[in-house]
């Protein structure tokens, strides 16, 4: 796939935070999820992809055109922030009629475009024509995020930036407006970065992840790889795993590292990162936990682990149920809620927990 | 109680407090004794209440300056108290202060000034003029002349009618109206004083202004003729031909003295006739004459029954013109 | 305490202090009528004739006029000039930004009679700006509107430039980048997005421009004495007749700046809704 979005070698310098060579591109179609915690530079990669910071050295590439050295209303980016940044002083008719019109097409790869640029069809397609003269603080969260949308698409942009845009909802409404969303993005094939801190974001929305610290990328990939092999515990913790344990390589064979937590031993497959002797951090999550009652066979094979442990704290999230053992090293998992009450679930009880090998994510640090 | 009536209580009290200390300061305080001046008057006076507050430790002199019919106003109109007033036109005291209700029963005069222009170095033609052809110096194209407005203020309407007695004097018919000519309406101030900026800063050339302003302020200034620059009680009938039309009237000119008065109902009678025997007599006189003004030895006075025994003997009554 | 049925009167939220909101009220009141009773005592002390009479005074009324017509022009440049110098402090920074904030402030505590003086020195006839004005241009400071106007916009400019600054900083900078990148140049953005948001806080600014140019009487006297602004009027008929009359012109110039305010503050207001909170 060709890419379309490119950033290359971008450094920046902003009072203390420092932004070191940035590397990364996005093609058509694709949605980049830009993960990271406050402060680690996430918005300042936006606003330099926007045009509003002139980075030290780089090149911010889009749509194949080097915009590097243009003013924002030259780049052809669609910015949409947090609370979806509606003008307030101009109903929902003004605010999709002031974004200037180009002629260009918006970009197509095959896919009947069927988006219309005009302002009557662009509202009635994102089914706002009934608010065309409602004021933006009238509106709900999702249709805000509709509003926002249509106006940012009749600028027919080349890219479309996210910043946070769901930061200030509650739980619900920000699954709702991440579906809209996806559904959105993908009947255009027009690239999008996405950038949050909120790793329910990025798992929902993301085809590729970036996660930054401090005005590094730590790790860039695709979603499945970045969800299933983070490459430190800070990107782990970072993407929500629930298990993050310090441990010690025994020993390494072909197919199995033998790794030991006190006197707990594990056995995690995958690819070797580290050699006997050395500490390493250990990811698992926790849906890959399985708690059952006490067994006394042997597990299977090797390919599983198997401890025993006493429930230190069970805590009811319906549909799910998260409980805490305590295996000689801590280990969450979760239960559906009918397990938990047929297997009557409390603290206290002798449970025993099964993790596979494969599960058991191996990192350096 | 809870702590908004409580933080309102304080606020009164604090109020309260406060006003009682300032009261209660007053009090405390010794004897001061007001005088409003006319502006040009500033500098003697300070002298003077210098010499006097020595004379007298537990006495402390405040004075106001500004226009004289603006001071006569602040005690008539305004109903602010003073003990003395000290005014640059004597004709001031009688049309304002011997009103319905009196204000004062008597002046003296105790000072005299006369009519001049003041110049700088960058005043045109300030190489050339002298007391012989300065009218037609100031009546050439271009020159700006200053001087306050004749409707309110006492050396306004002086300058005017010095002007009509120089085209007698000189016998130059029309040469009012060309020097006034120089002097429109947008060269005009309330007082004097306040041009004195404007010469100084080349806005104006020449400025119309009392004498003792000239020697006050160290500026350059032109020795007019005594027949024409109201110097001169003794010229008074003649000075009677100089006429000037206000919007209060034709006023004919009379020489320039300046007269103080003991306000009426002040509560400081005592130290205001000491502070007038100090101004008639030969200290305050020496102030007067060290700052440019002339001398009033023995000083006139109007109403003579009507002053204070103390004072009586130091002036002579006002001759009849 | 014991729990006191509530009354009639007594509606308030449970959280809403009774004491705080006395306190409020008992100093507002103490301060409104430390403004408003000598207005009203100024007002009063005028029988509807003398106000009569003193109208048909046709120097009054010119006095008025100029003093109407000199704050507007010393309003509208300072809108004009000083609006862009708000809009540079609200949003960028330079070395010695503090410096310019602070000068920009400093006409307020300047007296009015030194801010006269020197705007005559620099405005004058030798001034090192009037000198070359009045040769090239003919324009002249002394007893003139420009000059009224300059002593005017002098005192008075700093509140439209600190409102403005204030309006602007209020205006979410997000705003306008999200105004850029749909395709809206800076002048653009600055006319449809920024300007509008502000523009309630530019007004108030302005009008306060206004209001303190028509009651500016220190430095304008300096640099114009004829043609008489209403204060210098005021002043003149107290000393030419008294205080009656000088009451009476006041009135009538308090009532015709009253009902302009009043017309502005209509007009500001626009259309509900059509400002950013």
């Amino acid at each position: 796939m060709s890419t379309d979005v490119a950033l290359q070698a971008l450094t920046l310098t902003l009072g203390a935070f420092r932004l070191q060579s940035l590397n990364l591109t996005v093609s058509r179609g694709q949605i980049l999820v830009i993960l990271g915690p406050n402060g680690s530079g996430k918005s300042v990669t936006l606003e330099i992809i926007a045009g509003f910071h002139r980075p030290d050295s780089g090149r911010v590439l889009i749509g194949g055109r080097d915009v590097t050295a243009l003013a924002a209303e030259q780049r052809n980016v669609g910015y949409v922030v947090q609370n979806f940044g509606l003008f307030p002083h101009l109903t929902v008719a003004q605010n999709i009629a002031i974004a200037r019109r180009t002629d260009r097409k918006i970009i197509e790869t095959g896919k009947a475009l069927s988006v219309p640029r005009d302002d009557k069809g662009l509202l009635a397609y994102f089914d706002v024509a009934h608010l065309a003269h409602r004021w933006p603080e009238d509106l709900s969260p999702g249709e805000k995020q509709r509003v926002a949308l249509a106006r940012v698409l009749a600028s027919e942009p080349d890219l479309f930036l996210f910043d946070e845009p769901f930061a200030a909802l509650d739980t619900q409404t920000r699954d709702q407006l991440r579906g809209d969303l996806l559904s959105f993005l993908r009947t255009l094939s027009i690239p999008a970065i996405f950038v949050t801190h909120d790793h329910a974001d990025a798992m929902t929305l993301a085809d590729r992840i970036a996660v930054l610290r401090e005005g590094a990328v730590v790790q860039d990939g695709p979603a499945a790889d970045i969800f299933g092999r983070p490459v430190s515990s800070f990107v782990a913790g970072f993407l929500g795993v629930e298990n993050i344990l310090k441990a010690q390589v025994i020993e390494t064979t072909d197919t199995l590292t033998v790794l030991a937590i006190d006197d707990r031993m594990l056995r995690a497959s995958g690819p070797m990162v580290a050699a006997a002797g050395d500490p390493v951090c250990l990811a698992i999550r926790a849906e890959h936990v399985t708690i059952g009652p006490p067994q006394a066979e042997q597990p299977p094979s090797f390919a599983v682990n198997r401890f025993e442990g006493l429930v230190t704290s069970v805590r009811s999230l319906n549909p799910l149920v998260t409980v805490e053992v305590d295996c000689g090293f801590p280990l969450k998992g979760y239960l559906l809620a009918p397990q938990a009450h047929a297997m009557n679930i409390g603290a206290g009880k002798l449970v025993s927990v099964e993790i596979a090998a494969d599960a058991v994510h191996v990192m350096a640090n | 109680m809870n702590l908004a009536i409580r933080l309102a209580l304080g606020t009164c009290g604090i109020l309260v407090s406060a006003s009682m200390a300032v009261f209660g300061a007053q009090a405390a305080e010794p004897t001061v004794l007001t005088i409003f001046a006319a502006g040009t008057l500033a500098v003697p006076f300070k002298e003077v209440s210098a010499i006097f507050e020595k004379q007298n430790p537990n006495v402390t002199v405040q004075a106001q300056f500004g226009g004289s019919v603006m001071m006569a106003k602040k005690i008539t109109d305004l109903h602010q108290d003073a003990d003395l007033l000290a005014v640059a036109d004597y004709n001031v005291i009688p049309k304002y202060m011997f009103g319905h209700p009196p204000h004062a029963a008597w002046y003296a005069g105790f000072a005299r000034n006369a009519i001049t222009f003041v110049y700088t170095d960058k005043s045109k033609y300030a190489g050339e003029i002298n007391a012989q052809n300065w009218y037609k110096i100031l009546a050439r194209k271009g020159v700006e002349i200053g001087r306050s407005n004749p409707d309110t203020d006492p050396s306004g309407y002086q300058t005017v009618q010095m002007l009509s007695l120089a085209e007698k004097f000189y016998g130059d018919a029309g040469l009012e109206q060309r020097v006034l000519a120089n002097a429109p309406l947008t060269n005009m101030r309330d007082t004097e004083t306040s041009l004195i900026s404007a010469l100084q800063l080349g806005q104006i050339d020449y400025l119309a202004i009392y004498r003792s302003d000239a020697l006050q302020h160290h500026l350059k200034f032109i020795d007019l003729p005594g027949k024409i620059n109201l110097s001169d009680p003794a010229q008074a009938a003649y000075y009677q031909q100089g006429i000037v039309h206000t919007k209060n009237g034709d006023l004919a000119g009379k020489p320039i003295v300046y007269a103080v008065t003991m306000v009426n109902g002040s509560t400081n009678a005592g130290v205001a006739e000491k502070y007038v025997a100090l101004l008639l007599g030969p200290q305050g006189q020496a102030v007067m004459k060290n700052n440019g003004f002339g001398e009033f030895n023995p000083a006139f006075a109007v109403h003579v029954e009507a002053m204070p025994a103390g004072l009586k003997k130091l002036v002579e009554p006002w001759p009849a013109s | 305490m014991l729990q006191r049925p509530a009354k009639r009167w007594d509606r308030r939220a449970p959280s809403q202090s009774r004491g705080l909101y006395l306190l409020c009220w008992f100093l507002g009141t103490i301060l409104v009528a430390f403004l408003v009773v000598p207005l009203i005592a100024l007002a009063l002390s005028q029988s509807g004739q003398s106000l009569a009479s003193v109208a048909r005074m046709g120097d009054v009324r010119d006095a008025i006029a100029l003093s109407l017509e000199g704050a507007f022009l010393s309003a509208a440049i300072a809108a004009l000039m000083g609006v862009p110098l708000a809009y540079g402090l609200a949003r960028t920074t330079f070395p010695g930004k503090s410096v310019v904030a602070a000068l920009v402030d400093l006409p307020l505590a300047v007296p009015h009679t030194v801010a006269g003086i020197a705007l005559l020195m620099v405005l004058g006839r030798q001034g090192v700006l009037g000198a070359p004005l009045q040769a090239l241009v003919g324009l002249k400071f002394w007893g003139t509107l420009a000059g009224i106007v300059a002593a005017m916009l002098f005192v008075s400019a700093p509140y439209t430039v600190n409102a403005a600054r204030m309006g602007f900083e209020a205006v979410d900078p997000r705003l306008e980048k999200i105004a850029r990148t749909l395709g809206l140049g800076p002048w653009r953005t600055f006319a449809r997005i920024t300007l509008p948001l502000a523009r309630r806080s530019i007004m108030t600014g302005v009008t306060l421009t206004y209001a303190r140019s028509i009651s500016e009487f220190g430095a304008v006297v300096i640099l114009a004495y004829y043609p008489m602004t209403a204060p210098v009027k005021i002043y003149e008929l107290f000393l030419r007749f008294g205080l009656d009359q000088a009451a009476g012109a006041s009135v009538l110039l308090l009532a015709v700046s009253l009902a302009l305010f009043l017309i502005l503050r209509t007009l500001s207001r626009g259309t509900p809704r059509r400002e950013n909170r």
